[in-house]
């Protein structure tokens, strides 16, 4: 059994037939090969297959891709404007926040999710975030420090 | 010293391929004509075979092949050759791999996997390694003693040990009479997981023209390449493995793992490369487990708090292949002394087949096990003798001039434990005693620490290196890069030799045993020290070359010339020079003709004098031990239970840092994996041997929350191997931990454990026949 389904992903348009019960990772994976989302366990507990959907950070791998008709999704692939990183990709690129790299799209998409829409985020906001996140190289402390100098390239950027 | 490149924070050549989402780990290759495999898994932990109906399952849509173990006379293994790449008459562990369908998809390959009908007679179960060693448990392997083995091991055919591994020093076990004092205890560090975010997976494609072209999702491309050279009656060199990026390692991706098996497979349907991933649950139940461990340890002292000697029982539960639990087993056996003298050692280590899956390298393997029971009993011996521990540990230490359990002379430049522990009591114990409030008991605990280097007879690492027609370098190694940023070092150590900055030095990204120079494995943090050493040495090597030329071309002689990064000048006037990118492909004259050599070199490096154990199981592991001390502070709450590490404090002496915020990061993150095997991870089984916590919402690994406030420390007295002094640091930060905290909650509420993990439920109910006792 197929389906039409239109969404945007990363700002193009994408009309498809898919099977409805399929998973949004496997669709953004498997058919439209944007293979920066990651998978790395069998039921949403690890973060790393995060994606931002109407704005809000949401795991793709228990997402039913009949629920994102009509909806705007971005991927990690979609936040650079050419070679220009987002504020988030530069900080956890520059902060340590990096080894394996593995988990990082899932976090650097959290992160989009909260401070696109809540620039001021408290700690503790940033924090509840994070913590849906598993990261097994870092100690998380310099996934902090790169959320934190995001924050304030954000606010910098937002007031200019 | 002083460096231009070395001991600044470089930052990752890989890091903007990461944080776009462009790296391309092994689930993200795609190949023309790829299929998909899926995994049978059996039903019994332990079990004959009676029968395999494949018959509806090979109706399935999409399936191109259905596969089984039939009639494989394959075994593979480096150390025993007791794998097989499918369960041929027998399933020994709840993951193996039974059959296969390779179909279009992953999709249809598992609907498909799921209609194969498998007959079964179950055998016993064996768990731990006791049970498994009672004289009438039933052989995991009847043919245990007769596998190929290396001739250094000591499979005990007729029983499911594996390997039995002695060590004895000075007089032995004899050497207790000479002490006073005793302690003893039986320790375990249980089964746990690596657990990297990336799951494992390989990709196998046997070509028509009889080649093999793989990519896996491991750190030992040459090992794969041998192995399944060997496998499969063909050279070497027909078969060509690549290493894409490996979303972390953290040891279960080393050795062989699933390559074997996904090969096998594959080469039923020949012409198309297939794809197999892990989930995570077959990631649990399918590749290797780490520890395992149970420590028997005995320590004998004088009243002063002289160590005398030490008789240590390791009863290691091996998994259902022994092949790479050997080693851990034989390094948790000489290991076991800790950063500690002992004259008289008897210590023997049984690797002993189970049923679980086979367990295998996990970062720091054979340390934290050991020195779990070590550094405990030290804290316990301290007691005994009414001792500061840290007094008496320091009386102990492996410094200058004492003799490890090998055999082995200390030097100088092995570093300074002393110096370490020093940094770690300032930064800990000086701090005033928090008292018990009404919601937690407040406590601290201390560990020493000690790291052997990791060696083989031929474990060497190559550099191949050239300069390029501006001047900029390009180097391929064969590292493989699982997150712990050696590329950066590369970098940095290579403009450091060349003095080149890092900027025009470009590292290789993946690995390609075509184009890639040999290394043996990317394994027990030896890339800084051997691989920087190789870089060294291909530098040393492409710098002569350009003074050759350059000798031509101002008609001199060599050792007349220096060499600064920019020019190749004479030595008592530099003003006589020739640029260096001028001499890159051989120096062009002025009518045309070019005389000297292209500038590219070759290299590799291994340990000095690196043997085998002797009949005394004493050798050379190769010179470069390092040392540290850890602490922790900790909160326990009463009414839970749980355990809070409020601070946990590292201090390493690593002979020379190469990037500070690199070798943070390698920290911390051991730190915290430690942190979990202390508190949280612990793969359960059930009495039929099934895996109860495959996942990641059961097998809890340390969240963002739980992390602790971490202070990281260097010493930096250099070494004589590495590069600029520097020893390794990936291992060393897991080894600590587990027991510190534990004499951390002995501080905090008197209660002594022996085992991990310390869950809150533990604790209450220790608490609570605590109190019973002290009122009754």
């Amino acid at each position: 059994m197929v389906e039409k389904i239109s969404f945007t992903i990363n700002g193009q348009l994408r009309v498809m037939e898919v099977d409805p019960e399929m998973m949004l990772i496997d669709v953004i994976r498997d058919v439209l090969n944007l293979t920066g989302t990651k998978r790395g366990c069998d039921n949403a507990t690890c973060g790393t297959c995060t994606v931002v959907i109407n704005g809000k950070a949401t795991k793709s791998c228990n997402t039913p891709i009949s629920k994102i008709a009509g909806a705007e999704i971005l991927t990690v692939e979609g936040l650079a404007r050419g070679k220009e990183l987002h504020p988030i990709q530069k900080s956890i690129s520059e902060s340590g926040a990096i080894q394996c790299g593995f988990c990082t799209p899932g976090i650097v998409m959290e992160l989009y999710g909260l401070l696109e829409n809540k620039p001021d985020a408290s700690e503790l906001e940033i924090s509840n975030s994070l913590n849906k996140h598993l990261c097994r190289c870092t100690g998380y402390e310099p996934i902090k420090d790169g959320a934190l100098m995001a924050q304030k390239l954000m606010q910098d950027r937002n007031k200019n | 010293m002083s460096y231009k490149y070395i001991g600044k924070s470089y930052n990752r050549p890989d890091a903007i391929s990461k944080v776009t989402g462009k790296a391309q780990y092994l689930d993200d290759i795609r190949l023309p004509g790829m299929l998909h495999a899926a995994i049978l898994r059996p039903e019994h932990a332990h079990a004959r075979i009676i029968s395999i109906d494949t018959s509806e399952a090979e109706k399935m849509p999409g399936v191109v092949k259905v596969v089984t173990g039939k009639g494989c006379d394959l075994h593979y293994g480096d150390n025993i050759k007791d794998l097989v790449p499918m369960a041929v008459d027998k399933v020994r562990y709840i993951g193996e791999p039974v059959a296969a369908v390779v179909a279009d998809t992953t999709f249809n390959a598992q609907k498909a996997v799921e209609k194969i009908r498998v007959e079964y007679e179950p055998l016993p179960v064996y768990i731990d390694a006791r049970d498994a060693m009672s004289e009438d448990a039933v052989l995991i392997h009847e043919e245990n003693g007769n596998y190929w083995h290396l001739p250094t091991l000591n499979p005990q055919s007729g029983t499911n040990v594996a390997n039995l591994y002695r060590l004895k020093k000075g007089l032995g076990k004899d050497g207790f009479s000479e002490a006073e004092v005793v302690v003893e205890g039986d320790f375990l560090y249980p089964l746990g997981s690596c657990s990297a975010i990336e799951p494992h997976g390989s990709i196998v494609w046997f070509k028509e023209d009889n080649t093999i072209e793989a990519w896996s999702s491991s750190i030992c491309p040459f090992i794969i390449r041998q192995d399944l050279a060997y496998s499969y009656g063909i050279p070497e060199s027909d078969v060509r493995v690549h290493i894409p990026d490996i979303g972390g390692c953290f040891g279960y991706k080393s050795d062989i793992t699933v390559e074997q098996t996904i090969a096998y497979i594959a080469s039923f349907v020949p012409g198309y490369p297939v794809k197999w991933v892990a989930s995570r649950k077959e990631d649990f139940t399918s590749t290797l487990l780490g520890h395992g461990t149970r420590m028997i340890m005995k320590i004998g002292a004088k009243k002063d708090g002289k160590l005398v000697a030490m008789e240590t029982k390791v009863l290691h539960s091996g998994g259902a292949y022994a092949d790479t639990a050997v080693n851990v087993t034989i390094a948790s056996t000489h290991n076991c002394t800790g950063p500690y003298e002992f004259d008289h050692c008897d210590l023997s280590g049984y690797t002993v087949y189970t049923n679980t899956p086979p367990v295998g390298a996990y970062r720091g393997y054979g340390h934290q096990e050991a020195q779990f029971a070590t550094e405990r009993l030290m804290d316990i011996l301290a007691r005994k003798l009414g001792m500061d521990s840290l007094e008496l540990r320091e009386m102990n230490y492996l410094c200058e001039g004492k003799i490890n359990s090998l055999g082995e002379k200390m030097w100088r430049t092995n570093g300074d434990v002393k110096a370490c522990a020093e940094k770690v009591r300032n930064l800990v114990f000086s701090k005033e005693i928090i008292h018990e409030d009404e919601n937690f008991f407040y406590g601290r605990g201390f560990a020493a620490l000690m790291k052997s280097p990791k060696g083989a007879p031929f474990s060497t690492k190559g550099c191949y290196m050239k300069m390029n027609i501006d001047g900029s370098i390009s180097i391929n190694m064969g590292g493989a890069e699982v997150g712990q940023g050696l590329r950066t070092v590369v970098q940095q150590i290579a403009g450091e030799a060349l003095q080149i900055p890092p900027e025009r030095i470009r590292v290789y990204n993946d690995i390609d045993t075509q184009y890639s120079p040999y290394e043996w494995q990317t394994i027990g943090s030896m890339f800084t020290t051997q691989g920087g050493r190789a870089i060294i040495r291909a530098a040393d090597k492409l710098i002569m070359i350009l003074k050759q030329t350059a000798a031509q071309v101002l008609k001199t002689d060599v050792d007349y010339l220096d060499y600064d990064g920019e020019y190749v000048f004479l030595k008592n006037d530099p003003s006589i020079r020739v640029a260096v990118p001028e001499l890159s492909r051989g120096y062009i004259t002025s009518d045309g003709i070019t005389i000297g050599e292209v500038a590219q070199s070759v290299s590799d490096a291994r340990l000095p004098r690196y043997s085998n154990p002797d009949q005394n199981g004493q050798g050379s592991l190769g010179v470069e031990y390092t040392f540290g001390a850890q602490a922790a502070e900790i909160r326990i709450e009463k009414k839970s239970g749980k355990i809070f590490v409020d601070h946990f404090a590292s201090t390493f002496d690593v002979g020379q840092v190469i990037n500070p915020m690199q070798i943070r990061g390698s920290v911390m993150g051991g730190v915290l994996m430690a942190i979990g095997a202390t508190l949280y991870e612990k793969v359960e089984f059930d009495q039929d041997g099934k895996i109860t916590n495959p996942h990641f919402f059961k097998y809890h690994l340390p969240t963002y929350k739980e992390a602790p406030q971490q202070t990281v420390d260097f010493i930096e007295n250099p070494g004589t191997v590495g590069p600029f002094g520097a020893r390794g640091i990936g291992e060393h930060p897991v080894i600590g931990p587990a027991p510190a905290i534990l004499n951390a909650i002995y501080d905090a509420i008197g209660i002594d454990f022996f085992e991990i993990p310390v869950t809150p439920e533990i604790i209450k109910k220790a608490l609570a026949t605590k109190h019973q006792k002290e009122y009754a």
